[in-house]
């Protein structure tokens, strides 16, 4: 008996929620039709929660900061531009969950996007809704496979850090190179990529190997390495496990040349690796504002908005939105179809990794990595 | 392919694994729950190490003994830590069904995992001191001071353990409880304070894990845990869950398997991954 009524009440509650969800939807969809509203509404999808937290609030602040640049300067044809930012959790469910919620805010430009492998299903959700998708960090070339239309990025792609990475360990390796990911799609791509040109330029790679994220001994890959002879090795995951292998490598005694991808490319790795450990490392990374002359400025005005420093994609998300509000300007309105358009025909508009043109695929013409290298507790310009 | 080597990483990751999962068995042997929050008890002592090690990093000074201090302290904490859990979570859902606790299980663990990342941010902290010292070479293999001195610490732990549930007043009070703990009651056995009991031992040997994690290998993070906890819920069942024997053996088997895992599948030319291996046995 009480199992029926159970039943029933459970039935009649989600039918009740299905009623109200409907409601929610068509009120939504009424406002979005609209095109008089005073704001421009950017939506921002970053990792608040899960195990890139600490990326959420540098993308974040590098975004308000372009936002609140361009409404001093009285906005887009007086319009203001306002920013509303969602959990990604570099999570596939949570960033959809993100996605439908910034659809359904009205939100009229996505200039989010931090995990390749998160990323991956908004696109869908964005491009129903008619949304652009300017996408500052997420560079995996899975997001480009289905060519769709409303998708940007504004981060060089794994194809072109593989290239700038493949040229230079055919500089630095004579034995052999050991490759090595994380099992997430923005580092499986690098590696696999990287082999591809590796293969195309004649240097053996010695040895791939898979980590789990999230782990704290990595002895079985460290010892695979040691085992291949390799003299080089090609890290292509996040800071946190690649400062833990790069600290064990060395303590196995490893003396080769190490070089890790963008995603590793942070203050914390230097830490966690040990300073005397990670001297000399190498990196690819797009062009961030210590690399770049005249970068000062923007460094110290950011320090100065948010009492710390810019941090990976900072400036991207800065970018993102200035190519955003340059689009919806350009297009004299906020339709997506317009935008995309817009978006399509900039020519040379300046940003952090140079004049911006998006080639066919939606990709930057001009892919900027460059190769760093670990001085002190710092990734310098290598020369 | 240098065997001793594998066979030496595989015993040290072991030996880890063993501590967390003991925790896990003993909690299922006694109440038949499954704590998933109990990886993340772990990665509680790994902060509390943390904490006293900057507050108190001066008084102590570096090296070994200042270690086993920290330790001491930071299992105690886990330990009432751990208490406190059952006391706040589990306690009140005694006689609801199985399902229910195991939600609030994962409950509890997303509480701590969070509640951490609140309390001391998302991004990974670095241990004060580290433990890198002297190397050993056995034949062509090595081994370094800090990992055979890890290792004799945990099987110092284990040891104390299986001595505490085998002789004592207090570990019959355990074993009686895992077969009846209604019996135990009408026979005048204090159930609750044997349970309280067993989740403080539980919670200081996985604290004991973490603090060696985070002296180790240096980094710490609020979901460190979450891995580990498989892993060590792989381990408690390769054993046979509620074994405590049988949990210390799972666990160094486990610890084998992916150690020789990585280089076997590697060899043979199929891109490897230590956990493929050790979640696919």
């Amino acid at each position: 008996m009480t199992i029926i009524r159970r039943g029933t009440m459970t039935a009649a509650v989600m039918a009740l929620g299905l009623t109200l969800a409907a409601c929610g939807g068509s009120l939504t969809q009424d406002g979005s039709g609209k095109d008089d509203s005073d704001t421009i509404k950017l939506g921002m999808l970053t990792p608040l929660t899960g195990s890139s937290a600490a990326i959420g609030p540098h993308m974040k602040d590098g975004a308000r900061l372009a936002v609140d640049e361009i409404n001093a300067k009285g906005g887009i044809d007086g319009r203001k531009l306002s920013l509303t930012v969602e959990d990604e959790a570099c999570d596939p469910k949570t960033a959809a969950a993100g996605a439908a919620k910034l659809v359904s805010a009205g939100v009229r430009i996505s200039v989010g996007g931090y995990c390749s492998s998160a990323t991956l299903p908004t696109l869908s959700i964005f491009e129903k809704a008619h949304i652009p998708m300017i996408i500052p960090a997420a560079n995996s070339a899975d997001l480009l496979a289905e060519q769709r239309r409303n998708v940007f990025l504004i981060n060089g792609t794994g194809i072109q850090q593989a290239q700038a990475a493949a040229a230079f360990i055919k500089a630095g390796s004579s034995k052999g190179v050991a490759l090595i990911d994380d099992n997430t799609s923005y580092s499986t791509d690098i590696t696999k990529r990287t082999g591809d040109e590796l293969g195309l330029l004649g240097v053996k790679v010695a040895d791939h190997q898979s980590v789990t994220a999230g782990e704290s001994d990595y002895s079985g890959a460290v010892n695979a390495v040691l085992g291949s002879k390799a003299d080089f090795v090609y890290w292509t995951g996040y800071y946190q496990e690649g400062g833990l292998l790069i600290k064990q490598l060395r303590a196995a005694g490893y003396k080769g040349r190490i070089m890790v991808a963008d995603g590793s490319v942070d203050g914390k790795l230097i830490e966690i690796a040990g300073k005397s450990n990670v001297q000399g490392v190498f990196a690819t990374m797009t062009q961030t504002p210590q690399t770049i002359p005249g970068g000062e400025a923007w460094v110290a005005t950011y320090k100065k908005k948010f009492g710390s420093e810019p941090g990976p994609y900072s400036t991207q998300a800065y970018d993102a939105v200035r190519v955003a509000a340059e689009a919806v300007r350009a297009a004299g309105s906020t339709d997506g179809q317009d935008v995309i358009e817009a978006l399509e025909q900039i020519d040379g508009f300046e940003i952090f990794s140079g004049p911006l043109n998006f080639t066919l695929q939606h990709t930057l013409s001009v892919g900027g990595f460059d190769i760093l290298v670990v001085e002190d507790d710092d990734f310098v310009l290598e020369k | 392919m240098n065997h001793l080597q594998l066979v030496l990483s595989g015993l040290f990751v072991g030996s880890f694994y063993a501590l967390v999962a003991l925790g896990y068995s003993m909690v299922y042997g006694i109440i038949k729950l499954l704590n998933f929050a109990h990886g993340d008890l772990y990665m509680v002592g790994a902060f509390a190490g943390f904490t006293v090690l900057s507050v108190g990093a001066g008084a102590l000074g570096g090296g070994f003994v200042a270690l086993i201090v920290i330790m001491i302290v930071a299992m105690i904490a886990t330990g009432g830590f751990g208490m406190l859990l059952e006391r706040v979570a589990y306690r009140p859902l005694r006689s609801a069904p199985r399902l229910s606790v195991l939600i609030t299980a994962v409950g509890a663990s997303f509480a701590l995992e969070y509640g951490i990342a609140v309390a001391f941010g998302p991004t990974p902290e670095v241990y004060p001191v580290g433990v890198q010292d002297g190397t050993l070479h056995i034949a062509n293999a090595q081994v370094t001071y800090a990992q055979l001195a890890m290792t004799a610490i945990a099987v110092v732990l284990m040891a104390a353990l299986d001595t505490l549930v085998r002789t004592t007043r207090s570990g019959r009070a355990m074993r009686a409880i895992s077969q009846d703990p209604k019996a135990c009651l009408l026979m005048g056995v204090n159930v609750d304070r044997v349970i309280s009991r067993t989740f403080f031992i539980g919670s200081a040997l996985a604290g004991a894990a973490g603090v060696m994690a985070g002296a180790y290998y240096g980094k710490i993070d609020f979901l460190m845990g979450f891995v580990i906890g498989l892993k060590a819920f792989t381990a408690a069942v390769i054993g046979g869950i509620g074994n405590l024997r049988g949990a210390v053996l799972g666990a160094i088997v486990l610890g084998l398997l992916e150690s020789f895992g990585v280089p076997t599948s590697a060899a043979s030319g199929v891109t490897s991954s230590r956990s493929a291996s050790s979640f696919s046995s």
